[in-house]
Parts: C-alpha cells; sequence; structure tokens
C-alpha cells in the first residue's frame, strides 16, 4: 500500500476502507503449491470438490512464490528443506501468510526426539500465523485453520495506525 | 536351494573371502542360561574379500545370484568395537535367498566397494557411508545421498551427537 499505508487516524472513513481491503485479501488467499509429506495428501484433498477450498476463494493454488499470499507448510521440514522454504517465503509478496499443517510443522511431531534433521517446528524459520493440530489434519480442520486465518486478516489495519498499547 | 546346500557349494567352489556360517538354533536344555538364537542363517565374510566373495555368488552357476536386495550397516552397540555391514542376496533364477555380514573396526571403518559387481550397491554405499562414516574405496560416487553436503556426524552410530544448531536455526 506504499505512501498510505499505516499513515491514518481511526475514524469512520479509514475503517471502512480497511474493512474493503482487508474483505479484498481474506477472499482471494492463494496458497502456494507447496506439499512435503503426508499432509500434503490431506491438503490435496481440501483442494478437490468434495471439501473444496474454492469456496473460501483460496483454491487457486499458485506454481510460483511470486503469486502466492499463503504459505501452507504441509508436512515435515528437514534442514535440507528448511533453507528452500526460508528462500520461498522471502520470495513471496507482501502481505503473506504462513499455516503451519500437522504436528511436524508445529513442533517437529514425532520425530521431536530422535529426529536428527527434523527442525522442531517451522516456525524456527518463517513466521506462522496459523497452526493446525492433527496428524495429519483432517481436510476439515485445515479448512478451519484457513478460516481463522481470514478472521485474524479482518482484524488487521491496512491504513490505520495500529491501536496504541498502553 | 536352502542354506545348507548354498554354503556347501559356496565351501567346494572355494569362494574367497567366506569365515564361517551361523545359524539358529534351540536352547541347550541344560544350560539355562542358554536361550539359543532365532532368526535366519547368515555366512560371515572377511570385509576385504567382499566384492570378490560377491562376484563369485553372482557369476557361480550353482548360485547365480543375479540381485543385491540390500546392502546396509548396523551400530550392534556403543561398547562393541565393530560395525556390522549386512547384505542381502537374491537368485531368481533359483529362488533361493542368502544373507551375508562382514564385521570392520570402527576406528578403521574402510572396505572395497561393491559397485563393480552390482551397480545397484551405489545408494546403499552412500547411505552407509553418511549414516555410520564407512568408507568405500572406489565408489564411484560417494557423495552424501540424503543429508545436506555439510553436515557433521553419522547419525546412525550409537555415540552420535545431536548437533546444537544448523546454519543458525536451532535444532533443541
Amino acid at each position: 500500500m506504499g505512501l498510505l499505508e499505516r499513515q491514518f487516524e481511526e475514524n469512520v472513513l479509514t475503517t471502512k476502507v480497511d474493512w474493503l481491503l482487508n474483505w479484498c485479501r481474506l477472499s482471494s488467499i492463494w496458497p502456494m503449491t507447496f506439499g512435503l509429506a503426508c499432509c500434503a495428501i490431506e491438503m490435496m484433498a481440501v483442494g478437490c470438490a468434495h471439501h473444496d477450498i474454492d469456496r473460501f476463494g483460496a483454491g487457486a493454488f499458485r506454481a510460483s512464490p511470486r503469486q502466492a499470499d499463503l504459505m501452507i507448510v504441509a508436512g515435515t521440514v528437514n534442514f535440507k528443506m528448511a533453507e528452500r522454504i526460508k528462500r520461498l517465503y522471502d520470495q513471496m509478496p507482501a502481505p503473506k501468510y504462513v499455516i503451519a499443517m500437522g504436528a511436524c510443522a508445529t513442533g517437529g511431531g514425532p520425530y521431536y526426539k530422535y529426529g536428527y534433521t527434523v527442525v522442531k517446528g517451522v516456525d524456527r524459520v518463517v513466521p506462522v500465523d496459523v497452526y493446525v493440530a492433527g496428524c495429519p489434519p483432517r481436510p476439515e480442520a485445515l479448512l478451519e485453520g484457513l478460516m481463522k486465518l481470514q478472521e485474524k486478516i479482518q482484524q488487521s489495519s491496512v491504513i490505520r495506525r495500529p491501536a496504541r498499547t498502553a | 536351494m536352502d542354506f545348507r546346500g548354498i554354503l556347501d557349494r559356496l565351501k567346494t567352489a572355494r569362494v574367497p573371502g567366506l569365515l564361517g556360517a551361523d545359524e539358529p538354533r534351540d536352547p541347550n536344555p541344560a544350560d539355562k542360561k542358554d536361550k539359543g538364537r532365532r532368526g535366519d542363517p547368515f555366512v560371515w565374510v572377511e570385509p576385504r574379500e567382499l566384492p570378490a566373495f560377491l562376484e563369485r555368488c553372482r557369476d557361480d552357476e550353482r548360485l547365480r545370484f543375479e540381485l543385491l536386495v540390500d546392502l546396509s550397516a548396523v551400530d550392534p552397540s556403543k561398547d562393541d568395537p565393530n560395525l556390522w555391514i549386512v547384505v542381502q542376496l537374491l537368485s531368481l533364477a533359483h529362488r533361493h535367498r542368502l544373507t551375508v555380514k562382514c564385521t570392520l573396526p570402527k576406528a578403521e571403518a574402510r572396505l572395497p566397494s561393491s559397485v563393480p559387481v552390482y551397480r545397484a550397491a551405489q545408494w546403499h554405499e552412500r547411505e552407509c557411508g553418511e549414516m555410520f562414516g564407512i568408507t568405500f574405496e572406489g565408489h564411484p560416487d560417494p557423495r552424501n545421498i540424503l543429508l545436506p553436503e555439510d553436515w557433521v556426524g553419522h547419525p546412525l552410530r550409537k555415540d552420535y551427537v545431536f548437533p546444537d544448531e544448523y546454519h543458525g536455526i536451532s535444532c533443541k
């Protein structure tokens, strides 16, 4: 948003503009085509007709990070992959969001103790907005995570100054 | 052929490197501490002679082990000074199998590569190399296959110490 970003006091006009911008963002979250392990199978199920992630405007899986808004980290992250994930995240244009899907991406999962090359949670590499529990999560759980992310986007302030904390 | 038949053939054909055989047996009823041994029979082989042994197993008309099913390693214990190499062979022509084992000292874990005999050994030996720190002399491409190139240590060794961080990412 460049010059307009976080420049204005809170009033009726800026609130409505922010609402509109947030509505645009949350209604077309394009995820990146990107799966690491078994969670990716559930993610594919979410994209198919039965669960149909297109209902939320998030069905356009992009093959390039430069066109994507959302990175769904679906699966086990090892150290070899973590550096690639960081690079992919850096290539995404802001605003960008990350969902850590499943136990492995959240905290290492079953590899927490003896997994010598497993990163104990993808939040050590990139900032995570929503954690989805499960091993792997049901498709409904990922949709719930997506709705939580939409709620989070709805709360964000784009052209308003962020509320001062005492 | 069953294991006894294979063993007889290995002996009569004078296959190089054969040290002995180990077969499962029942516990001795007189000795209460003796629990016997379960599992499959296998042969012990001298590690320096392993490629020559495998070549004869492959080419002998009565054995004809065309297929190297697996080549892996074992670290039996922290106190054991040796590693094991375990090779599984399969003959499709004669429909029989053979398990071959070698011991290698941990301090000097090196043996000649079996790739000239079985090309299937290539990736198995790379995996053994990075996971156990075994050097296969004469391997055509001895890079890491699973771990990053700059990974420190050999994770499947019993004395492996977990790293604190890798490229700035905490491992704890």
